[in-house]
């Protein structure tokens, strides 16, 4: 009996611990790397409407389908993993909006970049922050002409 | 004086005619424009490559070059970027728009480059003269040499047929431990243009 109680304990510890994992990594007002300051973000559904904003008026046909961050030295690194699960070939553009601790823009505007995307394919966008002072972003994209 | 009613309806035809070719002959229109959108005009050269060849390169010197990541502040020179396209292209504003960027990171300082040493030799003569106050002039022989140095080249492969006209371009860039001679990072950053004619 006794041994039986021991297994399930056992048992129950290690579900904890395995469940806790990604919560035991990540420090508070971060969500998958990604700063996410006071905003409950439990999903990273939540994260991606939390950081991507739609401009222009032609919206293209994909999904933004992850968003990573990480920091190399003290600057913050970011992937975002875009999606076409449309057969046709999409072509977008998109820039990042980097935000210091006060709100305040951390650099200057960038420019828009073009992006292809063949169809049912995804695209990983990678970059680093310009400098130190960014502490969040935005993932802009819209439509290319 | 009232004038004659089949007067009245050429006089208001002509007035009308004159409206529409002053409003035709109005002459182009010109309006300011986003700086930082994609451009597409033609598939040579443009400000959007010129934009992501640059924002790129500096990203990759930024999280790539050991000696800038690891926070030590070097000191680099910009030396010649060549143009091996058979298009002109202004290398130079390539590579000081990486220097703006990378300056405003607080991750690399730049020293005096070949292209601004007669200026900066200039002005440190210039202030020797008796009209300087000696106490307060720069001294001769404190200027500070660069420790790493960038070089690069940008090529590019132009293919064309009847229907279609297909431009590649590559910009390559290193930068080299002045030293050692070490090469401490490279990268290249590739754009494809196609044009249906």
């Amino acid at each position: 009996m006794k041994a039986v109680t021991l297994v399930i304990a056992l048992l129950a510890v290690a579900l904890a611990a395995g469940c806790g994992t990604k919560k035991g990594f990540e420090k508070p007002g971060f969500a998958f790397g990604c700063p996410i300051g006071e905003s409950k973000i439990s999903s990273m559904e939540d994260l991606v409407k939390a950081k991507v904003a739609k401009e222009g008026s032609k919206s293209p046909d994909v999904e933004i389908e992850e968003i990573r961050c990480t920091t190399t030295g003290d600057l913050m690194k970011i992937d975002v993993v875009v999606h076409n699960d449309e057969s046709d070939v999409e072509r977008l553009q998109y820039k990042f909006r980097w935000i210091d601790a006060e709100g305040m823009r951390a650099a200057d505007e960038e420019s828009w970049k073009p992006l292809l995307l063949y169809g049912n394919s995804r695209q990983t966008v990678t970059t680093i922050a310009p400098n130190a002072k960014a502490r969040d972003f935005k993932f802009i994209f819209m439509g290319q002409d | 004086m009232t004038l004659p009613t089949r007067l009245r309806v050429p006089s208001a035809v002509i007035a009308a005619g004159l409206a529409l070719t002053l409003a035709a002959c109005g002459g182009p229109k010109t309006k300011y424009g986003d700086a930082g959108s994609v451009e597409t005009v033609t598939n040579q050269f443009g400000s959007t490559d010129l934009q992501m060849l640059a924002e790129q390169m500096s990203q990759s010197m930024l999280s790539e070059a050991p000696v800038i990541s690891s926070g030590n502040l070097p000191i680099v020179t910009v030396q010649e970027v060549k143009n091996k396209t058979s298009e002109y292209i202004d290398t130079r504003a390539i590579t000081n728009r990486m220097r703006a960027t990378l300056q405003k990171s607080r991750k690399v300082r730049f020293a005096t480059d070949q292209a601004e040493m007669q200026k900066q030799i200039d002005e440190i003569q210039r202030q020797q003269s008796e009209y300087y106050d000696q106490n307060k002039s720069t001294e001769v022989g404190k200027m500070v040499g660069a420790g790493f140095r960038v070089t690069g080249e940008i090529t590019s492969i132009v293919k064309e047929d009847k229907k279609i006209k297909d431009v590649y371009y590559q910009l390559f860039l290193s930068m080299t431990n002045i030293q050692t001679g070490i090469e401490e990072w490279s990268d290249t950053k590739e754009i494809r243009k196609t044009t249906e004619k």
